[in-house]
């Protein structure tokens, strides 16, 4: 190697600013797991589902191309569909609304600078965070059983004997939409660090005008709280489209009595793992991701209408 | 239990467990490893899992993986392990899948073993043939079973009527449950379950009364004013009040630990026979078992069948030792005993015998029970189409709908019959 004669072409080499690339690799290796995790646990599966979606598939033979077949059928011939689909939409349109006031009213109670007000927080989210387990579940079965602590306390309270509330077609999807709301600390937390970034000092100035307290509330606090009034919703409304484990867990799989609480998850979940259709799951499974798109869709055009970004 | 381990102790493990791979190993790669999956509770693993113990000490040369899980996750789980390539070698297997998993080509004929290393000849052929599909051996009867009708003893004493025998009739039974729950002797207790979604009943029933739930190629063996006379017999109950109310029932997931006898709601209830052991030991009053009820012009409702089969994966790498394992928990003294009674009553008269000498009380009931029963059993139906497992749960749905006066016994009959037969068609 003839080092003088590249001497400078050298100096230039290491001093050349590093490559895009290089000097990203870094990133790129940390967010490998999640890159992974990404392409073969969630886009892998979603393109595979989406094919799956074309096909009669029972595991145990290989899929077997029907084209549109299973979308026809959950278009015209599913009565399970209807059934599964108003159940779960009864249960988003009563849940979402009572667990966002819910969340609201406790958020601004919190917000009044409580003593002790971690704790609170604390005890509050609790809910939440054991949110879709299966122990919550069961805690509800044991509430709202026929011998279960509502009946008792009616009973010793009012000498009224309840029914089950769980097992009676006419409650069942109830006591499902109070466990949803008794669940309101996620979206309370948001809530909470929404109300702590409007400025005091317009709070200041409406009280010195004189203004009133539900005044207040109505023209200050919520109308710069609806960007997270906004998220909130969004949220809520998607998680409320994918609940499954309470329905699961108090009918133990079945939907039942009579299909009360069978959600949309929960008859996908029997199509693919109870009777081995796969094929026809995936579309069901398609079918709700449409469904949500087109809810979330609709959120973010109305948004412009009631949303208020403070510029 | 918990079992903590600090980073060190990890990174000291993850060597050591290097180091020592082959020896850590050696049990995986003993010449013969094979994988075995079963559903069932805690007692029948622990006795499957002294079993492959057993065999191992004897047959130092053969590992064998036992993994258990709930009968719910036990199916999702072996159809994907199957759709997987992975399926275990050796497959609990139940009489209402064996056909679905043998005809799509997943399971080992087993035809070649008989009389060889699968010794179960002296089964007798009703018992060889509840593994055959199609002519060919792919399952061996781990135990013979039947419906049970369960009575609680103490609970008839106490209302002071005479409790329910073997040879009753569906009306003697209904007026004697009402009289148990007209005694008012317990808080919200009737005479019996109610019984309407309950599929192994309705069958008994439809038998009883010449017609199946299906036929031979694979239809519905009954029509809308059957299953219409069924539903209308449960109202009567209802409405006498000796069997329990529609929200009673409906908590009722038909498992043994909902059983409305062992949630104390009723004297009376249904299940299988292998499962009175474990129901016994869920109740602490002392309990019977008879037969289900029929009437003196009846034809034979009830039926032995395998209370489950053990079948081998066709893509097996150790075929023969599989089967060599299988005619060790059924024909082997030392293996049969290990099993007891847990899965049902062993096929083979030898093993039987040998078993009854050291049974503890209620697994005697449960021997007697199927010794009591055998001469008037009728044969095996059947196995039920694909389609057939949504009909169980189409069954108690619309049981429900008619026991919450949703729908009148006319019309969820009708429904019934006609979404049954829906389901089949689609498979």
């Amino acid at each position: 190697m003839a080092i003088g004669a590249n001497a400078p072409a050298r100096v230039t080499t290491i001093y050349k600013a590093p490559s895009a690339f290089s000097r990203n690799a870094p990133g790129y290796l940390f967010l490998l797991p999640w890159l992974i995790g990404f392409f073969g646990l969630t886009l892998g599966p979603a393109i595979a589902s989406l094919y799956l979606s074309l096909t009669d598939y029972n595991l145990l033979q290989a899929p077997d191309w029907v084209g549109l077949d299973n979308y026809v059928r959950i278009a015209t011939a599913d009565d399970k569909f209807i059934s599964s689909m108003k159940v779960t939409l009864f249960y988003v349109v009563c849940s979402v609304p009572l667990k966002l006031t819910f969340a609201l009213l406790v958020a601004l109670l919190l917000n009044r600078g409580i003593r002790g007000l971690p704790v609170y927080r604390a005890i509050f989210y609790l809910p939440s965070l054991l949110g879709s387990s299966v122990a919550i579940a069961v805690l509800w079965r044991q509430i709202f059983d026929a011998d279960g602590v509502v009946n008792t306390l009616l009973w010793y309270l009012f000498g009224i004997n309840g029914p089950s509330w769980i097992s009676n077609p006419d409650y069942s999807l109830y006591t499902l939409v109070i466990l949803a709301v008794w669940q309101f600390g996620s979206p309370m937390i948001i809530f909470l660090a929404g109300l702590r970034q409007i400025p005091t000092d317009l709070y200041e100035a409406a009280s010195l005008d004189g203004a009133s307290k539900v005044r207040i509330f109505f023209k200050i606090t919520l109308p710069l709280l609806t960007p997270v009034i906004f998220f909130n919703a969004v949220v809520q409304t998607i998680d409320a489209f994918k609940a499954f484990t309470p329905a699961y867990v108090i009918s133990s799989g079945t939907g039942g009595p009579i299909d009360s609480t069978l959600f949309y998850t929960l008859y996908l979940y029997q199509e693919a793992f109870g009777y081995f259709r796969m094929g026809y799951a995936s579309a069901l499974a398609w079918i709700l991701v449409i469904i949500i798109a087109i809810f979330t869709a609709f959120s973010f055009l109305s948004a412009r209408y009631w949303v208020h970004y403070d510029d | 239990m918990t079992l903590t381990i600090d980073r060190r102790q990890l990174l000291a493990g993850m060597a050591a467990t290097l180091a020592f791979g082959s020896i850590g190993l050696g049990r995986a790669n003993a010449a013969t490893a094979m994988r075995l999956l079963w559903w069932g509770s805690k007692e029948r693993a622990d006795r499957t899992f002294a079993a492959v113990k057993a065999y191992q000490a004897k047959n130092p040369d053969v590992s064998i993986a036992g993994e258990t899980f709930g009968w719910d996750s036990y199916w999702t789980r072996l159809a994907t392990q199957t759709a997987g390539g992975n399926a275990p070698d050796l497959i609990q297997m139940d009489y209402r899948y064996i056909f679905e998993y043998a005809r799509r080509g997943t399971l080992l004929d087993m035809t070649p073993y008989l009389g060889k290393s699968l010794a179960i000849e002296d089964f007798g052929a009703p018992n060889i043939n509840s593994g055959k599909v199609d002519g060919k051996i792919y399952g061996v009867n781990l135990g013979v079973n039947s419906s049970m009708v369960v009575v609680n003893a103490a609970a008839w004493q106490e209302a002071g009527v005479e409790q329910p025998h073997d040879g009753i009739t569906w009306e003697q039974l209904g007026d004697a449950c009402a009289k148990v729950t007209a005694a008012k002797k317990r808080r919200g207790f009737y005479g019996t379950g109610d019984q309407s979604g309950g599929e192994p009943a309705l069958e008994c029933w439809l038998r009883q009364h010449g017609k199946a739930l299906y036929t031979n190629d694979g239809k519905l063996g009954f029509e809308a004013k059957d299953a219409a006379e069924w539903f209308a017999f449960w109202a009567e109950l209802r409405k006498s009040g000796a069997c329990v109310p529609a929200d009673v029932q409906a908590l009722d997931q038909q498992t043994i630990e909902t059983d409305m006898l062992v949630t104390k709601k009723a004297a009376v209830s249904y299940a299988h026979s292998n499962q009175f052991v474990a129901i016994q030991g869920l109740v602490k009053e002392k309990l019977d078992l008879i037969a289900y009820p029929s009437n003196p012009d009846s034809k034979p409702g009830q039926y032995l069948k395998p209370s489950m089969l053990m079948s081998v994966s066709a893509s097996s790498a150790n075929k023969d030792a599989a089967v060599a394992f299988i005619n060790y928990l059924v024909e082997s003294p030392d293996g049969a005993k290990t099993l007891g009674v847990e899965r049902g009553v062993p096929a083979s008269p030898k093993i039987r015998d040998l078993l009854t000498q050291d049974l503890d009380a209620i697994s005697k009931q449960v021997v007697d029970y199927i010794g009591r029963l055998t001469p008037h059993v009728g044969a095996l139906p059947p196995a039920p189409p694909n389609g057939a497992g949504e009909n169980a749960f189409l069954l108690k749905k619309i049981a429900e709908e008619v026991a919450f006066g949703k729908s009148s016994t006319q019309d969820g009959a009708t429904k019934f019959v006609e979404q049954a037969a829906a389901n089949i068609t689609r498979g």
